[in-house]
């Protein structure tokens, strides 16, 4: 931070003190009201070393003011300044200082970094008056730029007394006590608490609320002032989501982080995937580890309330990871919760109600385009019948008799609707519901627009010794898709108390029920759904193939014929307990449980086909699976300030055990029927079970020492081991060592750059693990199967995986380079970081060629590479009354490559000369040199049109195939020398951009836009692969096709032939777009009307997600691409009492 | 304070307690699984390997569009419906077709059949005998793999034993180095083998079967003659008379009763050599999806909207007798061709009309007169179809209607609200009439004419044909027989690939080992059998089409690309081609 100017100059404060010293007291008293009052910070944290064996008061107090910025002056204290002492003082405070330097009788007031002498009496006539007298207060709130500000709440801290601004930003308060302290609060602005220190008037500029240097920060086993932080990690505050629909943590992540990079998902249970600075790992998982109050949360993310929630911190770089060691690889997100504060009981209470749609249409031919579309199908598979022989006999080209028409076919129906629709050979069914006039949307059957709700309410408070907080919600989500329902009940309470000085212990636990008791209709029958077919019989049954075609199964089958009840009971909790120890030590041990129960019964009846078909006579199931896990911490901390020099040591020693029971019971073929469904399971014929028991365990030690010199060079040194029993058989541990430093350039001396506020550099280096990919991968497995042999039933068995006992951890060796800079008054902020993470035996599924019976081994091999920019800029566009717009860019962007696979090596000729090269993988489509997530495929030229079918027949391909480069025109499609590398599947750039702006007082708009740019994604239907030989009986999704008469150059004909390209053909399609993510607007009831009715706040908000997009991705929502994307409207209502 | 001290201490002692404890403490325990260490100990381990083995034989037989189904729609009697251009079977892409993917399923049958021969004297064995008998069975089940591979796909990699450690270093062998290493496993299998083993089992008696087949294929015909000749002096005989669970229903007869799955595996069925076991009773995980689906991957797709009435209407619903007695669900997957429904059975003066081969009785089969309009709202209901009012007669009789085995696909699903497909079957691998047949062939091969009729007459008679003249035998009219007596039976594509190779290495009839993927026996003999290809028949905008290179499948190109440190060859006339080495002659 950069150093505070002093209120007075120098010489300024020389003239003052020349007067000061023959004041009065009173005079002090009324230096004390009109100075800006503020916390006594500088004079706690400033340590001064004095050593005199002879010295005056005076120059004791001229080597004070030299050695600080402190400023000394008198009452008429009846000090001598001549009187001499002597002093031996080594890195103490002031206070500590005076304490043993004064005489007796003699005291001190400190008031910032002024310091009165002044004597007993004085001092208790101060004190008394401080604590005794109420008074009135009275003053003005103002902005920033000098704007009075209206409806700032005003409470005496500790009471619920309070007054709020009028419309000239003027307030006034009666009897407030001497030494009160008030609380300013506005939203949007920072919370002020001000000492009145018998101050009469107090005026107030409020600032604008922006992410502090203050502030604390998260960093595992820890906290540390952000201002304070070595390594990079990102701060998200839960309130600035305060206005919108959330059902998970991940809703809040989505684009906020620079570097943190979440797809939302598009079920009713919300969600998403999760991955820091990219994918650093070919085949363990990438997702970063949770740590939920400082204990790493092994459990799902969907049981974490994201009301209870206070802050997110994500630690991007290796040093601040590099505490969680073992699993920190892809990053840590440490989820902090609410903690009850001091005061009375608050209670909060909100709801959210919304209504979910999807934001586009992909679905299939309505009745009108499925005739169209059959035309076409039938042209294609008959081409020999004249071009008018599918025309709807009502609407025949011109030049075509009726008769013509008719004799085409050598057995015409009598009745011409009836023959022409036998010729686009539709079913019965669709020929009676065409004639009769009936349709299904098979659109609107699947899709709905679900209703979404959420209730919660937490009751907080606290004393000094105990503080509290307990909450519970209750949500219930509708999907868009038909039968997808989600709802969840989640409870916490989080306790601390102190019972002595020297400890305090607490829990966080919490409690969670999900029912995913989900059926959905199949989105992906319904592309398949004839719009003529039936979706009910005459009995009111769901027709399972509603054209009569036995491939394709009504999507709703299962939605009408299932029985299903899913739900998992989770249990979480860290009991922890803290011990102060002499010497600055701390010691905690803190032990944290795990309990989650999961039940699946199903029950598929035979109006299904799984009930019939698959399994004759009905066909029930139930699941079942415990786990239960623990883990358990002892950490010794200590921390102390000797001279410039600042410790901070964490040592941990930790121990867990993870275990899980499954077992699946499973019976068909009720008798004397199916009635009690999965209840009754004993009375099927066909019983079957099955058992998956795991365990796994760890420890880890860890030492970590933060040290600061002066505040402006930070250092953090750490060191891990970590043992895990995946590992277990040959290299059961692994040591990941960190190291980072950070130089705070603007608070040296020599550094009065004056718009910059802050700059620091910093920079870290740290290794990283990776041990995500099952307990048991080193082993070989037998797989089992049941062998009946005509009288007996025999277990069988074969070899399913290869063993690999010398496995070990993937590590992730990272270098990282930041600069947070803040300018006019942390008016702008900013902070940059550029990193490169290498990724060495990288855990991967080795693909073998499929004919040694295996398709991969676990193995360590191979070097992977990440480099990546980012950058965060927060910004107070406008401050002006009633109008404040604040921004906060974030934009991201990550490359990867290949450095080394498998160390298999070939000699080619490059140039005449003999190099080595690696080989590459092409099964997982993985080369040396290039990123994971290159696209290696042709590259498409288009479409091959009717004039080009000689050239291309030259490859077996016709008109309306694709065409695409022959790289080395050989004629031939071959993978080896075909495939280019023609793109990538990642997003190149990430931007977020959120936009809030406050107005008319209590409003406030937010607008959060996000961009993925510059990346492709296969768009499978653009092969028109698989099936397309039974278009003459189904329906299709409908997207664009080549026919000679539209020669459309992007997608191929409806009977597409990819065979000739060798290792397959893929089409990619742009898939970057730019989304209004969060539209959001707020309106916060005015205090004076709520005050009424003893309500301390109350807000009303309405917001939109996934409101619209721009992108030019053919399919579904280019973020989904393959599947439908809800968007979701919201209305909220928060209030506390 | 003391309390702090206290609990300090207890913390501590936690921490060193479980560093003190902690090497154990990260042993991997494996809960729910079998691992090799615990498993390939004992006789009983090495029994489940031949259980999996055993199992292994159903998937390639079995389910719709099945490998032994696409041996006959690859051949001379029958066809890909929607796959006719076989420009579109390619290295990379079937279509519906699995001839890519059987490759590597085969690989991962014969992976089974390696742990046992790698592993085999890790542990004591009681004797000699047990041993040898276990190890016999595995390397009979390799043989039989391989034998499948090498006359479907030609030259091919062979793995002789267990993989453990990652390998992308395979070369391929050559088809004849292969052969001669089955030659000799199964010498040595068949040394071992049990006369009899119960259902499933793998006898001697199979063991000589597959040898005989394999000498054949090795040009070794006086070994042919001798080990099928084991076979036929041994427990078997064909079934002459009337048996098994029709026995006493006067309309079948004896060829209808041999071909009931219920029958395979009676005592009293002396012909039956080897099945596979594939039963209905058993619990869902003993067995490979609903059932055989032989009905509908040899019945034609007669319940389609192209069978009209004489109004133009549809003549057929997917239901009533037809659908649930007796046609089932066809689909085509192995579209029968005019061949082996009409001219094969031409003979001696007959006819398919009236021949008196109890193979083509008309109480055995369903002619195009049998199958009748069966929609109720239909004026032809109950009439026998009428060709003319086909849509496109030229392809609908390819597809909806064509004249059934019925003999052969009338296996009823068990569960009759499911959509009949074929219920589950246990169905034959070898046969005496197979046997028979093979001891023919090497006979013809080696000039004895007489001694091939002869056998042939054997089979002939039992279904009461007119015997064949020994100048009558030739090649063709052996395969004739065995398309009479195997159908859906014999790995089709595969016995004709074998004949093909002979010629060629015996330069028979112009054919020559040099230019095989240019000119073989197999390809003239589709071309001349199978009219569907010189009839250009287009279905789905797809016109049959064969190369003389099809005789041998494509490698499947994710298996040659994987495969970065070695070479594996593709075969002649599929892309990738190029890059071939001369195959490994020898296989240590």
């Amino acid at each position: 931070m950069k150093k505070r100017k002093p209120i007075l100059t120098g010489f300024e404060f020389f003239l003052l003190r020349k007067i000061l010293k023959i004041m009065k007291l009173t005079t002090i008293l009324l230096l004390t009201t009109t100075m800006l009052v503020s916390a006594n910070v500088y004079s706690q944290s400033t340590r001064l070393t004095l050593k005199f064996a002879n010295i005056t008061y005076g120059e004791l107090f001229q080597e004070i003011e030299k050695q600080s910025e402190f400023r000394f002056a008198f009452s008429n204290s009846k000090l001598d300044p001549t009187g001499k002492i002597q002093i031996n003082a080594t890195e103490e405070t002031l206070e500590q200082i005076l304490n043993e330097a004064l005489p007796t009788g003699i005291t001190y007031e400190i008031i910032d970094r002024y310091v009165v002498i002044l004597n007993a009496s004085e001092k208790t006539m101060l004190t008394e008056r401080q604590q005794k007298q109420q008074q009135t207060v009275s003053g003005k709130v103002t902005d920033e730029s000098g704007q009075p500000l209206p409806g700032v709440t005003i409470v005496i801290k500790g009471t619920t007394r309070g007054a709020i601004t009028n419309t000239d930003g003027n307030y006034s308060l009666t009897n407030v006590p001497y030494g009160a302290t008030l609380i300013f609060s506005f939203v949007g602005m920072k919370t002020q608490e001000i000492p009145v220190s018998g101050r009469t008037n107090i005026d107030v500029i409020m600032a604008v609320e922006t992410i502090g240097l203050e502030e604390v920060v998260a960093i595992g086993y820890g906290t540390v002032k952000k201002g304070d932080l070595t390594g990079s990690v990102e701060k998200v505050n839960a309130s600035v989501f305060k206005n919108q629909n959330m059902t998970q943590i991940t809703d809040m992540l989505a684009g906020t982080v620079a570097g943190f990079n979440t797809t939302q998902s598009t079920g009713a249970a919300g969600g998403g995937s999760l991955e820091v600075r990219g994918r650093n790992s070919l085949n363990a998982s990438t997702e970063p580890m949770v740590v939920l109050d400082g204990s790493i949360y092994p459990g799902s993310i969907r049981d974490i309330n994201p009301m209870d929630v206070e802050s997110i911190d994500i630690l991007k770089d290796a040093s601040s990871a590099a505490v969680f060691g073992a699993r920190a690889a892809s990053g840590v997100i440490l989820i902090t919760t609410t903690k009850g504060g001091k005061g009375k009981p608050k209670i909060t209470f909100s709801t959210q109600a919304g209504v979910t749609q999807v934001t586009n249409k992909y679905g299939p031919y309505d009745a009108q385009g499925y005739i169209g579309f059959r035309q076409d199908v039938q042209k294609i598979y008959h081409p020999d019948n004249p071009s008018f022989y599918y025309a709807n006999p009502e609407q025949l080209p011109e030049g075509v008799t009726l008769e013509q028409w008719r004799s085409a076919s050598s057995n015409p129906d009598a009745d011409d609707t009836r023959e022409w629709l036998s010729r686009l050979n539709f079913y019965d069914i669709e020929i009676e519901n065409y004639l009769a006039g009936k349709t299904v949307d098979w659109f609107d059957e699947v899709f709905r627009t679900g209703v979404r709700q959420k209730y919660d309410l937490s009751v907080s408070g606290g004393t000094d010794n105990l503080s509290y907080y307990w909450s519970i919600d209750y949500q219930d989500n509708e999907g868009i898709v038909l039968g997808d329902d989600y709802s969840t009940i989640r409870s916490r309470l989080n306790f601390d108390f102190n019972p002595t000085k020297w400890l305090n212990v607490g829990l966080n636990t919490q409690f969670s029920q999900r029912d995913q008791s989900t059926v959905s209709a199949s989105v992906d029958q319904m592309r398949y759904m004839s719009p003529y077919g039936s979706l009910f019989d005459e009995n009111g049954d769901v027709v399972w193939y509603p054209n009569s075609f036995t491939v394709y199964s009504n999507p709703l089958i299962n939605y009408y014929g299932q029985d299903r009840d899913n739900k998992i009971n989770s249990f979480f909790s860290t009991l922890y307990a803290n011990i102060k120890l002499p010497a600055g030590f701390n010691y905690k041990i803190s032990y944290q449980p795990r309990f989650q129960f999961t039940k699946d019964y199903n029950y598929w009846s035979t109006k299904t086909i799984m009930g019939t078909t698959t399994h004759p006579g009905g066909f029930g199931q139930r699941s079942e699976s415990t786990s239960f896990g623990w883990i358990l911490d002892n950490i010794i901390t200590w921390k102390k300030l000797i001279g410039f020099h600042n410790f901070d040591l964490t040592l941990l020693y930790s121990s867990e055990q993870n275990r899980y029971w499954a077992s699946t019971l499973e019976n068909e073929s009720f008798t004397p029927n199916e009635l009690l469904g999965y209840s009754g399971l004993q009375f099927g014929t066909n019983p079957a079970v099955n058992s998956n028991d795991t365990e796994s365990t760890g420890d880890a030690a860890m030492a970590r020492l933060n040290y600061a010199w002066k505040g402006r060079y930070l250092i953090t040194a750490s060191i891990r081991r970590d043992g895990y029993s995946a590992f277990g058989r040959e290299n059961p541990r692994a040591t990941f060592p960190a190291l980072a430093v950070a130089w705070k350039l603007s608070e040296e001396d020599f550094f009065n750059v004056d718009p910059i506020y802050q700059l620091k550099l910093r920079t870290s280096w740290g290794k990283n693990g990776n041990r995500d990919i099952g307990a048991y991968s080193a082993l070989a497995r037998l797989q089992s199967t049941l062998y009946y042999d005509a009288t007996n039933v025999q277990v069988g068995v074969s070899n399913s995986s290869l063993a690999n006992y010398g496995l070990v951890w993937e590590k992730t060796e990272s270098l990282n380079f930041g600069m947070d800079l803040g300018l006019f008054d942390n008016r702008l902020s900013m902070t940059a970081d550029y990193y490169i993470m290498k990724t060495q035996d990288l855990l991967m599924n080795r693909k073998l060629p499929e004919i040694t019976g295996y398709s991969s081994i676990t193995s360590n091999l191979g070097e992977l590479e990440n480099r990546g920019f980012e950058l965060t800029i927060n910004s107070v566009n406008i401050r002006k009354q009633n109008f404040t717009w604040r921004s906060n860019l974030v934009f991201s962007l990550n490359r990867n490559k290949i450095i080394r696979l498998f160390g298999d090596y070939e000699e080619v000729e490059i140039n005449g000369q003999i190099v080595k090269k690696e080989l590459p993988d092409y099964s997982n489509e993985w080369f040396p040199g290039h990123a994971i997530d290159a696209i290696w495929n042709y590259k498409t030229l288009g479409i091959w049109q009717v004039d080009e079918e000689s050239e291309a027949a030259v490859y077996t391909l016709k008109p309306g195939d694709w065409k695409a480069e022959d790289v080395d025109d050989n004629d031939k499609f071959e993978a080896l020398t075909d495939k280019q590398f023609i793109g990538h599947r990642e997003p190149r750039y990430r931007v977020g951009l959120r936009n809030e702006i406050d107005f008319l007082k209590n409003f406030t708009f937010l607008l959060f836009l996000r961009a993925e740019l510059g990346h492709l994604a296969a768009f499978a239907d653009a092969r028109r692969y698989g099936g397309s030989d039974n278009y003459d009986r189904r329906n299709f999704t409908e997207y664009p096709y080549w026919t000679p008469g539209n020669p459309i150059n992007d997608f191929p004909r409806l009977d597409a032939n990819d065979g000739p390209y060798g290792g397959g053909l893929q089409i990619f399609k742009k898939a970057a777009f730019v989304r209004a993510q969060d539209v959001s607007l707020s309106y916060t009831i005015p205090y004076s009307i709520m005050q009424r009715y003893g309500i301390e706040n109350m807000r009303i908000y309405g917001s939109a997600r996934n409101l619209f997009y721009i992108s030019d991705w053919p399919g579904w929502d280019p973020e989904s691409l393959n599947g439908p994307m809800p968007k979701t409207y919201t209305l909220g209502l928060t209030f506390t009492l | 304070m003391k309390k702090v001290i206290k609990i300090t201490i207890l913390g501590m002692i936690i921490i060193s307690g479980f560093i003190s404890c902690n090497e154990e403490w990260l042993e991997p325990q494996p809960k729910s699984f079998y691992s090799p260490e615990n498993v390939y100990v004992n006789k009983a381990g090495f029994e489940s390997l031949i259980y999996t083995m055993r199992k292994d034989l159903i998937r390639p037989n079995v389910g719709w569009n099945n490998n032994l189904s696409q041996e006959f729609a690859a051949s001379d009697l029958a066809s890909l419906w929607s796959g006719l251009d076989w420009r579109e079977q390619t290295p990379n892409s079937n279509r519906i077709y699995t001839l890519n993917r059987f490759f590597t399923n085969i690989y991962g049958y014969l992976k089974t059949a390696n742990v046992v021969v790698s592993r085999i004297d890790d542990i004591e064995w009681e004797s000699e005998d047990e041993r040898n008998a276990i190890l016999g069975e595995a390397l009979w089940h390799r043989a039989y793999w391989y034998y499948w591979l090498v006359n479907s796909y030609g030259d091919v990699p062979f793995i002789g034993e267990e993989v453990t450690g990652p390998r992308l270093d395979f070369y391929t062998h050559s088809r004849w180095a292969i052969l001669n290493k089955l030659q000799e496993d199964l010498e040595f299998a068949e040394q071992w083998l049990p006369e009899s083993g119960g259902p499933g089992a793998v006898t001697k008696g199979a063991a000589n079967h597959l040898l005989a087949l394999v000498y054949l294929a090795n040009c070794n015909f006086d070994k042919a003659i001798e080990t099928a000749t084991k076979v036929i002096n041994g427990p078997y005989a064909l079934m002459m008379q009337r048996f098994g669970k029709d026995k006493d229903d006067p309309v079948h007869d004896v060829i209808w009763d041999l071909h009931r799955p219920e029958n395979f595996n009676l005592p009293e069925n002396m012909e039956t050599i080897m099945t596979f076991i594939h039963r209905f009773e058993a619990p869902s995980d003993a067995k490979i999806g609903t059932g055989s689906i032989i009905l509908r991957n040899y019945n034609c797709a007669w319940f389609q909207a192209a069978v009209k009435d004489s109004q133009g209407k549809n003549g057929m619903v997917a239901d009533g007798t037809l659908y649930w007695d007796s046609l089932g669900r066809g689909n085509a997957n192995a579209t029968i061709d005019g061949y082996y429904r009409y001219n094969i059975w031409s003979y001696g003066g007959q006819t398919w009309r009236n021949s008196q081969d109890l193979r083509r009785a008309d109480k055995n089969w369903i002619d195009l007169h049998e199958i009748k309009y069966n929609n109720p709202k239909s004026v032809d209901y109950g009439k026998p179809v009428n060709l003319d009012y086909l849509i496109n007669p030229k392809t609908d009789t390819v597809y909806n209607l064509y004249a059934m085995p019925f003999y052969i696909t009338w296996v009823p699903d068990q569960e009759k609200q499911s959509v009949p497909s074929g219920g589950y079957a246990d169905w034959y691998i070898y046969r005496l009439a197979g046997t028979y047949l093979i001891r023919a062939e090497a006979y013809y091969w080696n000039g004895q004419l007489a001694e091939a009729a002869n056998d042939i007459n054997q089979v002939r008679e039992r279904a009461n044909a007119i015997p064949v003249t020994p100048a009558e035998v030739d090649i063709d009219f052996i395969f004739d027989e065995r398309a009479r007596e195997l159908f859906a039976e014999e790995q089709r594509h595969s016995e004709l690939v074998r004949v093909s190779y002979i010629m060629a290495k015996l330069n028979k009839d112009g054919y020559s080992l040099d230019n095989f993927s240019e000119k073989n026996f197999f390809y003239d003999r589709v071309m001349r059998c199978n009219k569907v290809y010189e009839d250009q028949v287009t279905m789905l905008g797809r016109t049959s089409y064969m190369d003389p290179f099809n005789v041998l499948w494509a490698i499947p190109s994710n298996v040659i690309t994987a495969n970065t440190m070695g070479v594996i060859n593709q075969n002649k006339g599929y892309v990738g081609d190029d890059k071939n080495v001369p195959p490994l002659e020898t296989i240590e």
